[in-house]
């Protein structure tokens, strides 16, 4: 009876060191390995593109970079701009509505690049969506 | 008899003088009509300049008024793309942008150097812009059209992420690409 018990609580153990899922959001929980944050902001009413953008970049990170994911080199936070407690970090991303945001984080030092722009234009084509992103990542994280 | 002689031949130089005087006279006005004929057809062809800029221009002051005609031929085109299901992202982008151009650039729009259009490109009608634009939702386009070559900036992230929550952000985004269409 205690083995089970016992098992699955190292599983949620070994799984929370690695990364937690608070809502939308992938939190690392190795800030020493943290390399690089992927930040979609939305407003609440969301329309089609918005959502698919989202959809893409999920698919995107865990379709290839999982294990980056799982060992907290890469965050993943899907942020609802509009709610009051994420204000600050709203407008740390200059992010008022849809807007994807990549930041490298190098020591104390942080770079980020907004690709808001870049995601409106590719959205409706899928695989080249998923294979720039892809690219742009995996070239950040060289 | 000698009288009359003298009278005679003094009348055939005074006629000979006059004729001559009037040749030249004739020639004078001949080439003083050139001159204004040359005029007329330049003013002529610089209106037709200023009118037509599909006019071809051979003489070197009216490639002056050429340039100003080809500079004349520089305009804007605003285009706001959208489907049937409209969020409020969407909707803000739009009536951001009308309200742009009507507060900085009415003169621009009525002298039709600004071209502004909403386009639904679910209708049949607009397919052919929304292929040459590669379309398939919400989008917001500002193309300078000068001498038939044309250069797009999308501003649709910019839309989305601004119009709604921080207007003042993107009017200033639109402004600033239109301003420096305009130059």
């Amino acid at each position: 009876m205690k083995k089970p018990l016992i098992f699955v609580l190292s599983l949620l153990l070994t799984g929370s060191l690695f990364s937690q899922t608070i809502g939308d959001t992938v939190i690392s929980n190795n800030a020493k390995n943290l390399k690089l944050t992927v930040l979609y902001f939305h407003i609440t009413n969301r329309c089609n593109t918005c959502t698919t953008i989202e959809t893409l970049v999920r698919k995107t990170i865990f379709e290839n970079f999982k294990t980056e994911v799982d060992s907290g080199i890469i965050n993943v936070s899907i942020i609802n701009c509009e709610l009051p407690e994420n204000k600050v970090i709203s407008e740390k991303y200059d992010a008022y509505g849809a807007t994807l945001a990549i930041t490298f984080i190098n020591g104390a030092k942080e770079k980020t690049e907004d690709l808001s722009n870049w995601a409106f234009q590719k959205v409706h084509k899928e695989d080249i969506f998923i294979s720039e992103l892809k690219n742009k990542i995996t070239e950040l994280l060289k | 008899m000698k009288h009359f002689l003298k009278i005679f031949l003094f009348g055939i130089c005074f006629l000979t003088f006059t004729a001559c005087n009037n040749q030249n006279q004739k020639e004078q006005k001949g080439a003083t009509d050139s001159i204004s004929s040359a005029e007329n057809t330049m003013i002529d062809s610089t209106v037709v300049n200023k009118t037509d800029s599909v006019s071809e221009i051979k003489t070197s002051s009216n490639q002056t008024s050429s340039s100003q005609a080809t500079a004349k031929k520089m305009n804007i085109a605003v285009y706001y793309f959208h489907g049937a299901n409209r969020c409020v992202s969407c909707i803000a982008i739009e009536e951001v942008t009308k309200k742009t151009l009507n507060t900085y650039y009415k003169k621009e729009l009525s002298e039709g150097i600004i071209d502004f259009k909403t386009i639904d490109i679910e209708e049949s009608k607009n397919k052919a812009i929304s292929e040459k634009y590669q379309v398939f939702g919400s989008s917001l386009f500002v193309t300078k059209i000068l001498n038939g070559s044309e250069t797009k900036t999308d501003l649709t992230g910019d839309g989305f992420k601004y119009a709604k929550n921080k207007e003042e952000k993107f009017i200033e985004i639109l402004r600033k690409t239109i301003t420096d269409y305009l130059k």
